[in-house]
């Protein structure tokens, strides 16, 4: 039971990192991204191919995947999202960057292949290890980490401020003379470079597999609306519930429903409490 | 100047008859020779390509071995290849391309049981001869289908050789049977399951599992706590096999694994955290591909192995069953044609149904006038999934 | 989009009008009569999906959840209890309807992205319900879908059922996109906030928008069951989805014709380039971004540009011609007053 409980964690921890991501992206654009899920893709497969077949170290291993997640983060602001946001059309993001997540996926696809390839063990351990096995440990320290260091960012550095004051109103932060696109444009690299990492740390849960990114953005999302879209507390939380109450179903009910009971989950959520868990009431600007 | 003309002319008017000559020769030939167009459906590129890819060079093969042997009775063989990505919308549409624009002779394929189910009515409706490779039973069926014969096993045929192995060879009686939720897992474990009830055995444990599921330690667990003292996995996704094997080994659990053949497959064994994790694991396979007690292949394997390795890069790295399917899908239309003398449907149909004892590479096939799948249980055996090498295997302990 | 009917676009619309009902008859052969009954059978689903996306905004990426149902209701019916097939159609779409209010009941009070990834998890969780309910569904294995009865159980016959009921369904859209309920739609897409302010109740039509295009959805896939002559649940993967979409973005939105357009161009074009099918949904998505960053009001807008060059321009001069004399006097009376 106990094991059950932790790989349940485990993958909990996943949707929350990706919830995370989203939040990053939201914070400085009011975009969810398509392409979040696919970050962590990323971050799995290049994280194995700089590992396994180039031989790199993991630490470099980690930063060779941060890197092409941060790049892939760039291409997707300046591509996706930059020339759409000045258009008066609502939700064009959401036809960019679904195009930009479908031909990642399928990119990949052709590239890597289309079968899921062996991610590399990182720390040296038995693999009779149990419930202290790292690839539940990785990704669960990860998160953490993660929700620790943008508190860190938000609260006590400039920058984080300025995302703070961005995502509170962007024309007063213009008109404060912040630069918003170029804050922007650091909100998406920062947002690739953590899905990568979310990837790397948990790609010995996944595989390197170039189809978990579309899976991912709709859990991750579903975690996101329920803890509440903005709030990195409320990221953690739902995804860590949704992780264990997905793992229960499952142990409960068997494989055949696990999707139909998530999305019930987030449409009783939504239902109940629009805002999510954590979220606050947005006052509609009319 | 007047003779000149003449000169000038004759010459033109024998140019213009030789050139006449030629072109009548040409036309003469190409009816003598016109091509025999085979349709060959296959999924090169999506989720499920590795059989495809491997299948598709056995076919590759065979069309040029005959080609420069001259041809089926003088005619060269044209193949069409469509690669389907598995889609089945997008395997009907090439099928009735391939049936009503180009006009094929024959149609080999499709690769995936999904997209067969969807293309076989449609090639039967245009009444052409269907060389089917995929295992779900239902594809077959000399009513509805006359024109459909099997090379492939079918999949209870699979299950069949598993299931009696797990139970009168390794004597294990409690079974926790694993499906993915897929089309072809959860069909498959259903016939599992139904099988081992007909042998007198209820499965202790049987389970649907998504085959991306990151983590099995709670289905391995509870087959473990309901006293599982064999796993049979039906699926053909390898990530959840790689995750099933690993769990397994992770939990120092020493229980035989017995299943779909793609346990054995060379993919499982990257995914391995150790390479031991595939001892004691045991998978349906092919007496084709199976090494004697003296180390050696079948002759035919061998020889068309031999014959191959050059083009398949010298390693061979996938399943080499995959080939040899592939490469008889075109000689049994080979061997048809010529018996019946023509390639007209119904002649092929009679030579298909009178054919007994054909020696293929992958198969020793006989097809009757009721009997659709070619494929013979004494070509079935099962096979030790560690002991790959050029991808073939070593017999399962008897 | 352009309303007004010029002379020219009558002649357009009736030489288009007989070349579809006469296709059968000069068509090349049965391949490429199947591809127009595909592109029929998908055009009737994105003409009711076109009201959802291109006209009140909703991003439903999802709708192949629906023809799913459609299919194995009309599987169901007309194959297994062996009902007549034109009324087992009519039930697919009844049925298509239903889940389409029980789809969009708590799903249209979400916001833009809220409302697609609910959408996706609806097909998502469709295709794991068929798995599952094997007695009904078939499971893995799929059921076989017999043909339609006559008079349309041939290839030409089903295809003028396609055409009929397609010719039906666009009328009807395009009778709902000229009058005020159309211009409604377009206004709850432009701004949601506006619309209200004007008295539209937003909830209302698009819930009724929705529910249309669940039975246009449901049709649809009572007839691709029928064109297919076999479902199983790997028929109606996402990708599926995520194409009608595509179709009417790259078409143009709140417009018909462009649609229209786009599903042939994107239905026709992969079986027409081999190396398109290698590059698959990349292309799709390509071929989105190119669309929405280069021309986002679609093809449509392409045509409307290009229609404008060709158009032999009338411009209407108005020659004034100054009143001198009187021009002179009123000066002289200003001067003398």
């Amino acid at each position: 039971m106990l094991l059950v409980i932790v790989s349940g964690l485990a993958v909990g921890a996943l949707y929350a990192a990706t919830a995370l991501v989203y939040n990053v992206m939201f914070s400085t654009s009011k975009v969810l991204s398509v392409t979040t899920g696919h970050l962590c893709m990323l971050g799995g497969v290049f994280g194995a191919w700089l590992v396994s077949d180039l031989g790199v170290p993991s630490v470099l291993g980690l930063a060779g995947a941060a890197l092409v997640g941060a790049a892939f983060g760039f291409l997707t602001e300046i591509v996706a999202i930059r020339r759409v946001l000045s258009r008066p059309v609502e939700h064009l993001w959401l036809l960019t960057t679904l195009a930009m997540a479908t031909m990642v996926q399928q990119a990949v696809g052709l590239w890597w292949g289309t079968e899921p390839r062996p991610f590399p063990r990182l720390i040296p351990q038995d693999f009779s290890a149990g419930v202290m096995d790292q690839k539940y440990w990785l990704p669960i320290v990860t998160v953490i980490v993660m929700v620790l260091g943008l508190e860190f960012f938000y609260r006590r550095t400039m920058y984080g401020k300025v995302f703070v004051a961005m995502s509170e109103d962007v024309f007063a932060a213009q008109a404060r003379g912040i630069a918003t696109s170029r804050v922007r444009s650091l909100s998406y690299v920062i947002a690739g470079a953590l899905g990568a990492v979310a990837g790397f740390a948990a790609g010995q849960l996944t595989f390197a597999f170039f189809a978990v990114g579309h899976g991912l953005t709709l859990y991750g999302f579903i975690a996101l609306a329920a803890g509440g879209l903005g709030s990195n507390v409320g990221a953690l939380v739902g995804g860590l519930a949704l992780g264990l109450f997905s793992t229960f179903a499952t142990y409960f009910f068997g494989g055949e429903y696990q999707q139909t009971i998530a999305v019930g989950l987030l449409i009783v959520v939504l239902l109940l409490k629009p805002e999510g868990i954590f979220g606050q009431r947005q006052v509609r600007a009319v | 100047m007047k003779e000149r003309m003449l000169r000038v002319g004759i010459v033109r008017a024998l140019a213009a008859a030789g050139v006449l000559a030629a072109s009548g020769l040409i036309s003469q030939t190409a009816l003598a020779e016109e091509p025999i167009k085979i349709g060959w459906l296959s999924s090169l590129t999506g989720p499920l390509s590795s059989a495809a890819v491997a299948e598709n060079q056995g076919v590759q093969y065979a069309v040029e071995e005959i080609n420069k042997a001259g041809g089926i009775n003088g005619r060269q063989i044209e193949l069409l290849t469509r690669d389907t990505a598995g889609d089945p919308t997008k395997a009907v549409n090439f099928a009735q391309q391939l049936l009503f624009r180009d006009k094929v002779n024959f149609i080999i394929g499709p690769v995936n049981s999904g997209e067969s189910l969807a293309t076989g009515p449609i090639a039967a409706k245009a009444g052409v001869p269907n060389i089917v490779i995929g295992s779900i039973d239902e594809l077959t069926d000399s009513k509805k289908f006359p024109l459909a014969f099997r090379a492939i096993n079918t999949n209870t045929q699979w299950i069949k050789s598993a299931n009696d192995y797990a139970l009168d060879v390794l004597k294990r009686k409690k079974v926790a049977v694993i499906g993915d939720t897929s089309g072809y897992g959860t069909s498959s474990a259903k016939t599992a399951a139904e099988l081992l009830k007909k042998a007198g055995v209820e499965p202790v444990y049987s389970a649907l599992v998504d085959p991306n599921k990151t983590d099995l330690s709670d289905e391995i667990s509870k087959a473990r706590a309901a006293g599982a003292d064999v796993l049979m996995p039906w699926s053909a996704a390898t990530g959840l096999l790689g995750r099933l094997l690993n769990t397994r080994g992770n939990m120092q659990w020493d229980v035989p694994v017995v299943g779909h053949p793609a346990l054995m497959a060379l993919p499982i064994k990257e995914l391995l955290n150790k390479p031991e994790y595939w001892d004691g694991v045991y998978a349906a396979g092919y007496v084709s591909t199976t090494y004697g007690t003296d180390g050696k292949l079948p002759e035919r394997t061998q020889a068309l192995m031999d014959a191959m390795r050059p083009k398949l890069g010298g390693e061979i790295n996938f399943t080499f069953w995959w080939v040899a399917l592939g490469y008889d899908t075109v000689k049994v239309i080979e061997h048809a044609v010529k018996k019946a003398g023509s390639t007209e449907p119904k002649a092929f149909q009679a030579a298909m149904e009178s054919t007994t004892g054909l020696d293929g590479v992958y198969a020793t096939y006989s097809w009757g006038p009721d009997q659709r799948n070619g494929f013979p249980d004494s070509g079935m055996v099962v096979n030790r999934a560690n002991t790959f090498k050029d991808g073939s295997f070593e017999l399962a302990p008897q | 989009m352009t309303n007004t009917r010029s002379p020219a676009g009558s002649a357009g619309l009736l030489a288009g009008g007989v070349a579809l009902a006469t296709l059968p008859l000069w068509v090349g052969d049965f391949y490429q009569l199947h591809l127009a009954q595909l592109i029929g059978v998908y055009w009737i689903l994105i003409v009711g999906l076109n009201l959802v996306v291109g006209f009140t905004g909703q991003l439903s990426i999802g709708h192949v959840g629906l023809l799913a149902i459609g299919a194995y209701t009309f599987a169901f019916l007309a194959g297994t209890h062996e009902l007549n097939p034109l009324f087992a159609i009519a039930i697919a779409g009844v049925i298509g309807g239903l889940c389409g209010l029980l789809l969009g009941l708590p799903s249209l009070r979400l916001p833009g992205f809220y409302f697609a990834m609910t959408t996706m998890a609806f097909s998502l969780i469709v295709t794991e319900l068929t798995l599952a309910q094997d007695e009904i569904t078939g499971g893995g294995i799929g059921l076989a879908v017999p043909g339609v009865s006559a008079p349309f159980d041939t290839p030409d016959g089903l295809y003028w059922l396609i055409l009929i009921v397609g010719g039906l369904v666009t009328w009807l859209t395009w009778n709902v996109s000229r009058c005020m309920w159309g211009r409604s739609l377009i206004a709850i897409r432009d701004s949601e906030i506006t619309a209200m302010a004007v008295g539209i109740s937003l909830f209302r039509a698009k819930l009724i928008v929705f529910v249309f295009s669940g039975v246009t959805a449901g049709v649809a896939g009572a007839l691709f069951a029928s064109l297919q002559s076999y479902i199983t649940p790997d028929t109606f993967v996402f990708e599926l989805g995520l194409f009608f979409f595509v179709c009417i973005i790259i078409g143009g939105r709140g417009s018909i014709l462009g649609p229209f357009i786009g599903t042939i161009i994107l239905t026709a074009l992969p079986e027409l380039v081999a190396p398109l099918a290698k590059l698959g949904n990349f292309f799709y998505g390509l071929t989105l971004l190119a669309v929405v960053l280069l021309i986002p009001e679609g093809l449509q807008r392409l045509f409307e540009v290009l229609a404008e060059k060709l158009r032999p321009r009338r411009i209407e001069s108005h020659v004034v011609t100054p009143d001198l004399t009187r021009l002179a006097a009123a000066i002289r009376e200003g001067q003398s007053s």
